[in-house]
């Protein structure tokens, strides 16, 4: 049995410790309090971390963090991303400029994503259609990445357990490639 | 965010208290979510920030205690070579906050325990 670890990181509200009690197997460890900025429209904020674990079929186990969104707990995102397999960006698709959004994780991450597997999920996609997902790409592209976007729902575990799924080909398309 | 006045001089009163021991490099009065309602600084240190870390560290002692079974966390102290931060947490009916101090080794932990106790107290009933 093989042990990861994945990191879900992405915008204030993109729905990060909704992703991970969707598909958790153990109850969720969530760092959230009540939000006091206005500018945000949530009740509450996570500003440590959460936490939640899944068995996959094969019996390996994928331990499960989130990142705080905001900026300013960005101090926590290389201690969490520290031994990570993979990356889940969530960006929510509502907000005024979720491109720019995108660049902040990328920028933030920018370090770990020279050698680390990492997806980008694109919330609200259904009722907020642009950018569309070829912008994501597109900007993507402009920073010499190539990765996946995928328009999630990450309310619906199908849309979780997709996401992971795209991480872990990713994961074992690099293992193949580093194979001599 | 909006703070309750009382609560913002409370702050005030705990920060001046806490600033007449020896040894203390920084005293900042955060909300639960990261914000810094009130500070006061004698090195480069930036107090926005350290409210986001004590408010992060905090959130973290709470679900270690929570885990362990125990009751509300109510300080957690980081020891260094250099010194100490020690964060108590605040538990308000009107809200959750986070009173941090970072300490050289001028100064007496037991002290700064003690007199962050009290303050906490004084935030608590205010």
């Amino acid at each position: 049995m093989k042990e990861y670890k994945i990191l879900f990181s992405g915008t204030p509200g993109a729905g990060k410790t909704t992703a991970i009690a969707a598909i958790s197997e153990t109850p969720v460890v969530s760092t959230d309090v009540v939000n006091t900025d206005e500018g945000l429209k949530k009740a509450t904020t996570t500003v440590g971390l959460d936490y939640g674990s899944i068995t996959l079929d094969g019996g390996d186990r994928v331990r499960l963090f989130g990142t705080p969104g905001q900026g300013r707990f960005d101090f926590m995102w290389p201690i969490l991303a520290r031994d990570a397999l993979g990356l889940v960006i969530l960006i929510d698709n509502s907000r005024p400029d979720p491109l720019a959004d995108l660049e902040i994780y990328l920028e933030g991450f920018a370090a770990e994503l020279e050698q680390m597997p990492c997806v980008v999920g694109v919330g609200r996609h259904e009722t907020h259609p642009e950018p569309g997902i070829d912008a994501f790409g597109d900007r993507l592209h402009a920073r010499g990445l190539v990765l996946p976007v995928l328009p999630a729902d990450v309310r619906q575990r199908a849309d979780v357990l997709m996401l992971i799924d795209v991480l872990l080909s990713q994961v074992e398309a690099g293992m193949v490639e580093d194979t001599p | 965010m909006n703070v309750a006045p009382a609560v913002q001089q409370a702050a005030w009163s705990a920060i001046q208290a806490l600033q007449g021991l020896s040894g203390i490099v920084a005293v900042v009065v955060a909300s639960a979510d990261g914000f810094d309602i009130a500070s006061a600084v004698t090195r480069n240190v930036d107090a926005a920030r350290v409210a986001a870390m004590a408010s992060s560290i905090s959130a973290i002692g709470t679900v270690v205690a929570q885990e362990g079974g125990l009751s509300r966390c109510r300080q957690i102290t980081v020891g260094t070579a250099d010194g100490f931060v020690h964060v108590s947490t605040v538990s308000r009916h009107d809200g959750e906050f986070v009173l941090n101090v970072i300490a050289d080794t001028g100064a007496v932990l037991a002290q700064v325990v003690y007199s962050a106790a009290e303050q906490v107290r004084a935030l608590e009933a205010a």
